[in-house]
């Protein structure tokens, strides 16, 4: 397979602040053919370390989803899989970053998930074949995940030279790749990052169709 | 019989020749019409059965593919798999597979590369061979592929490990097997094979047919290209085949084959009690048919054979056994017809019998019956007597009363004959005036008695018309066995009798020994009479006449002598009577008259010149032709008229008087002197003789030969003489043979003599020499 890397276009406004004070970094996903792209993920590495308190994340599943579909945490992050349906899962992983499996159930489980090792892990529910998630766990302390918008935005940096580096589900073998270096100036910058996506294959099953049957089983549980 | 068989057989021939026609046409139509059906229905089921098969496996690829799937998707076997350790996958593959009772199985990289497998052809680490085709496969919308693999054929199946993302590919193989075959063919209803080909090698056959099949089910399968039905034969049993190609690589040399075959034979089977049925009936249609033509033609045959035999029975002249035919068909007319032709031909037969034997008009027997009669009598050897009779004047009885008076007095004689006759003796008609008596019994004695009562009836008078007719019977007798021993030589002898019987006053004779040898003796002379002239028996001699008053001789008499080639000398008195009474007298006086003039003319060259008399019968004065053809002659040997005398009878002038005067006028005409002839034998008178335009009248020898003075003779001649000058006619005197009876003559002025004692007849050679000599001692001649 091909992997065809579009240029990475940097039309940046950059806002200043004070030197020290937090700069903003507003960052617009595009794929290929630039239609705004949401769940890419966009980690920095910045001139200084940040200092992360709690790290602690939660992936819930909700309507036989994960939610969110792609979460970005920092290596070493405590990761709860709360369960919002009425039904159980069994969230499971065989990636290398982190192997587990969450016999089936229902709520909270008690104990999260740590994710010690950077990397992709993907998330799948044994029971529900179509229920997809990600984890993206990095070591650049500073990350976040493109919203419905394709809009990410990045604040309380300071200002300085950022290297930055792109993830989306759909990249060309899920690897994140380069997402170039660049300075954040006091009074912000707003970056726009291009990244390649493969169209979603057909591997995935896909979430069963509701039925008569379903829809008056449900109905029936709800009331 | 020969009718009957040929009949009935080719009446039963034809009919059973258009049983059979019909019979093979219907078996045949029937034969092509279930070998139509059987392979229709076998194409049929071949289609059919095609689908169901290409159904099955679908579904089958399907089936694996699910529970492939399933499998794939089960936690523990992704777990597994996910573990990346080679011996566990190795073992989870085994484990699941055996679950699914695949026979192969193989863990492949998203990226194609085995990562695990249990077939030893394709290892780990290696490219998949059949993984763009695994990849196609969605895209196509089928389940699974079907490969060759390990010399067998396999359906190949796979499904993704998802974790949950795609990680692995897990392919399953399932040989297809012979319990596969036989469940397609269960369910089909069709013969399946299945054969891997690889590098165009084919590969181990699986197949439901019996294993003897096999090797001419792989020549077929690896023949065939296409996939249409055709005709196959497998040791002697036909089926539909169809080949199917399931390989799903579209490499040529290797590939999964798969061949239908719709039996043919069974589906045959099932239409043998049907052609049996037939065979069955056919059999009893000819067994009836031909049994039904034997009796139509035997109720024809046997009729046709009675009217053979009636007819038959006709042919060979049984007229009263009638054929019985009770039927009211043709063949009843025909019966009734053969018996009025019997009856009809009895009636004619009879009739024609009757004609054959009797004389129409008389009623008598013929003379076919008379002889049969005289035949078994003499079979019988019983005595008999044959009397020949004859009406002597019935020429003149018909001219008086003309031909019926003739047919009414032969009727009468037919009864007078009867009458001396007994009962059991026969009269028979022969012809117009001959009847033919059997008297049985009978000698020589007794048949001249009867013969002579026979004359006497006859002779009284019977009245026909205006007439008294008075018969005139001479009758000639021939008796059994003194006379013969046959019916033909009897017959004969009695013929001659009776001829005989003419000459005799009583007007009957007996049969006398040797007569017929005399009968033989004329009718040869009578045959080779016409003939003599022609063949130079004929000669001339000249009896000279002498003058009796000058002493001189300037006169002859040309005789005629034949020298028959067997019988020698043959008298004129014998040969001459015959020619006149057959007829052939005037080719004699034809002969005689030219040989005369040719002889006048030869003696008048050497100065010879004398007077010919030549005898004229009867029936030369007939035939009015005499005096031109005399006329004629005489130009051609240019002989003066004078020098002939032609001698005439008295009976025959007298016999057609009016036509004999009017031929001898004519010769007078032509200058020819006539003479009479044996003058005073017959009846005429001198007043008769006046009238005739003679010159010469010849007294007969009779008269002259013993002549002397007293004999009553003398007077005869000298009135004779004296009475024929005061005619003025001369007188020749024949038979002169003495010297007194000539010097009697010279003393009463007869004119000529002629006789021995002139000279007796010479031939030309001598006549002229006796001629020569007389004339120079002329006394000789004279005394």
């Amino acid at each position: 397979m091909t992997h065809v890397l579009s240029s990475l276009l940097v039309t940046a406004s950059v806002l200043f602040g004070a030197v020290a004070s937090a700069a903003t970094l507003t960052a617009e996903f595009v794929d290929g053919q630039g239609k705004p792209l949401t769940d890419a993920v966009l980690t920095l590495q910045g001139p200084a370390p940040k200092a992360e308190p709690a790290l602690k994340a939660d992936m819930d599943q909700r309507d036989q989803r994960f939610a969110p579909h792609v979460l970005a945490v920092r290596t070493g992050t405590q990761i709860k899989f709360p369960n919002s349906d009425n039904i159980r899962h069994q969230v499971y992983s065989f990636s290398t970053p982190k192997r587990f499996e969450l016999r089936l159930y229902g709520g909270t489980p008690s104990d999260p998930v740590l994710f010690d090792k950077p990397g992709v892990v993907v998330l799948g529910c044994n029971i529900h074949d179509w229920m997809l998630g990600y984890v993206y766990v990095t070591d650049d302390p500073w990350f976040g995940v493109s919203d419905d918008k394709g809009t990410l935005t990045l604040d309380q940096l300071p200002a300085g030279h950022y290297s930055a580096t792109l993830w989306h589900p759909l990249a060309p073998d899920m690897q994140p790749v380069s997402g170039g270096e660049f300075d954040i100036p006091a009074s912000g910058l707003r970056q726009r990052f291009s990244v390649a996506v493969q169209p979603k294959g057909d591997d995935m099953p896909a979430a069963p169709p509701s039925s008569a049957f379903g829809d008056a089983f449900h109905k029936a549980a709800h009331e | 019989m020969k009718l009957r068989t040929s009949f009935q057989a080719r009446i039963a021939g034809v009919l059973i020749m258009l049983l059979l026609i019909v019979v093979v046409a219907v078996f045949l139509a029937v034969k092509a019409a279930t070998q139509d059906a059987v392979r229709k229905q076998a194409q049929a089921q071949l289609e059919v059965g095609t689908r169901v098969f290409e159904g099955l496996l679908e579904m089958r690829g399907k089936r694996l593919r699910d529970a492939v799937q399933l499998l794939s998707a089960d936690f523990g076997f992704r777990d597994a798999v996910a573990s990346a350790d080679s011996a566990t996958i190795r073992s989870v593959l085994l484990n699941h597979g055996a679950r699914i009772n695949a026979n192969d199985m193989f863990l492949l990289g998203m990226d194609g590369t085995v990562l695990s497998s249990t077939v030893a052809q394709i290892p780990e680490g290696t490219p998949f061979p059949y993984i763009q085709a695994l990849r196609d496969l969605r895209s196509k919308n089928q389940s699974m592929l079907i490969v060759p693999l390990q010399g067998q054929p396999h359906l190949l199946v796979d499904s993704t490990v998802m974790a949950p993302l795609p990680i692995a590919r897990v392919v399953m193989g399932f040989s297809m097997d012979n319990d596969l075959a036989q469940e397609l063919r269960s369910l089909s209803g069709l013969q399946v094979s299945f054969l891997s080909v690889v590098h165009r090698l084919p590969g181990q056959i699986i197949s439901t047919q019996p294993e003897a099949l096999f090797e001419s089910l792989r020549g077929v399968m690896m023949s065939t290209s296409s996939d249409h039905m055709q005709m196959t034969e497998h040791q002697s049993q036909s089926f539909l085949s169809k080949t199917l190609r399931l390989g799903s690589i579209s490499d040529s040399d290797s590939d999964v084959v798969a061949l239908l075959q719709s039996p043919l034979d069974q589906a045959m089977q099932a239409f043998a009690p049907l052609d049996e049925k037939l065979f069955w009936i056919t059999l009893v249609a000819l067994a009836g048919s031909l049994i039904g033509t034997l009796l139509l033609a035997r109720s024809v045959s046997l009729p046709v054979r009675e009217l053979a035999q009636a007819a038959q029975r006709i042919g060979e002249g049984d007229y009263s056994t009638p054929v019985v035919l009770a039927r009211s068909d043709e063949l009843g007319l025909l019966a009734g017809a053969i018996n009025s032709m019997q009856s009809g031909i009895a009636e004619r037969e009879q009739q024609l019998a009757h004609n054959a034997l009797h004389d129409g008009l008389t009623g008598l027997p013929n003379r076919a019956l008379v002889m049969e009669r005289l035949g078994s009598a003499i079979a019988a050897k019983r005595a008999v007597a044959l009397l020949y009779l004859g009406i002597d004047n019935f020429r003149a009885i018909n001219d008086s009363i003309g031909p019926e008076g003739v047919e009414q007095l032969l009727q009468i004689i037919g009864e007078q004959l009867l009458l001396p006759l007994r009962p059991g003796d026969t009269v028979a008609r022969l012809s117009g005036n001959e009847f033919l008596l059997l008297v049985h019994n009978a000698g020589t004695d007794a048949a001249v008695a009867v013969a002579d009562r026979l004359q006497r009836l006859l002779l009284k008078p019977q009245r026909i018309g205006e007439h008294d007719i008075a018969m005139d019977a001479c009758i000639g007798i021939a008796v059994y066995p003194a006379n013969g021993d046959s019916a033909a030589e009897l017959l004969q002898r009695a013929s001659i009798a009776r001829q005989d019987a003419v000459q005799m006053p009583g007007r009957l004779q007996v049969y006398e020994d040797g007569r017929d040898l005399a009968h033989q003796r004329q009718i040869s002379l009578i045959r080779d009479l016409r003939q003599a002239a022609r063949n130079g028996e004929l000669m001339l001699h000249y009896q000279p006449k002498l003058d009796i008053r000058n002493g001189r001789v300037r006169q002859a008499e040309a005789l005629l002598r034949w020298q028959h080639p067997q019988f020698g000398n043959v008298s004129p008195a014998e040969f001459i009577v015959l020619a006149e009474r057959t007829g052939s007298i005037q080719i004699l006086t034809n002969w005689v008259i030219e040989e005369s003039m040719r002889q006048l003319a030869e003696w008048a060259r050497r100065g010879l010149h004398v007077q010919l008399s030549v005898n004229i019968s009867a029936d030369d004065l007939l035939g009015g032709d005499l005096p031109d053809r005399v006329s004629d002659l005489l130009k051609l040997y240019r002989v003066p008229a004078e020098q002939l005398i032609f001698e005439i009878t008295e009976s025959a002038v007298m016999r057609e008087p009016e036509q004999s005067l009017n031929v001898l006028n004519r010769l007078r005409e032509c200058g020819i002197s006539l003479s009479v002839d044996d003058f005073g034998t017959g009846y005429s008178s001198l007043a008769h003789l006046k009238r005739l335009p003679v010159q010469e009248l010849k007294i007969d020898q009779s008269f002259v030969r013993n002549l002397d003075e007293t004999s009553e003779d003398a007077v005869i001649v000298r009135s004779t003489i004296e009475m024929s000058h005061n005619l003025g006619l001369k007188v020749v005197a024949e038979g002169v043979e003495y010297e007194h009876s000539l010097r009697l003559l010279e003393r009463w002025h007869c004119d000529t003599a002629q006789g021995f004692l002139i000279s007796r007849p010479l031939n030309a050679v001598a006549f002229e020499a006796w001629i020569a000599k007389s004339h120079t001692s002329p006394s000789l001649m004279v005394h």
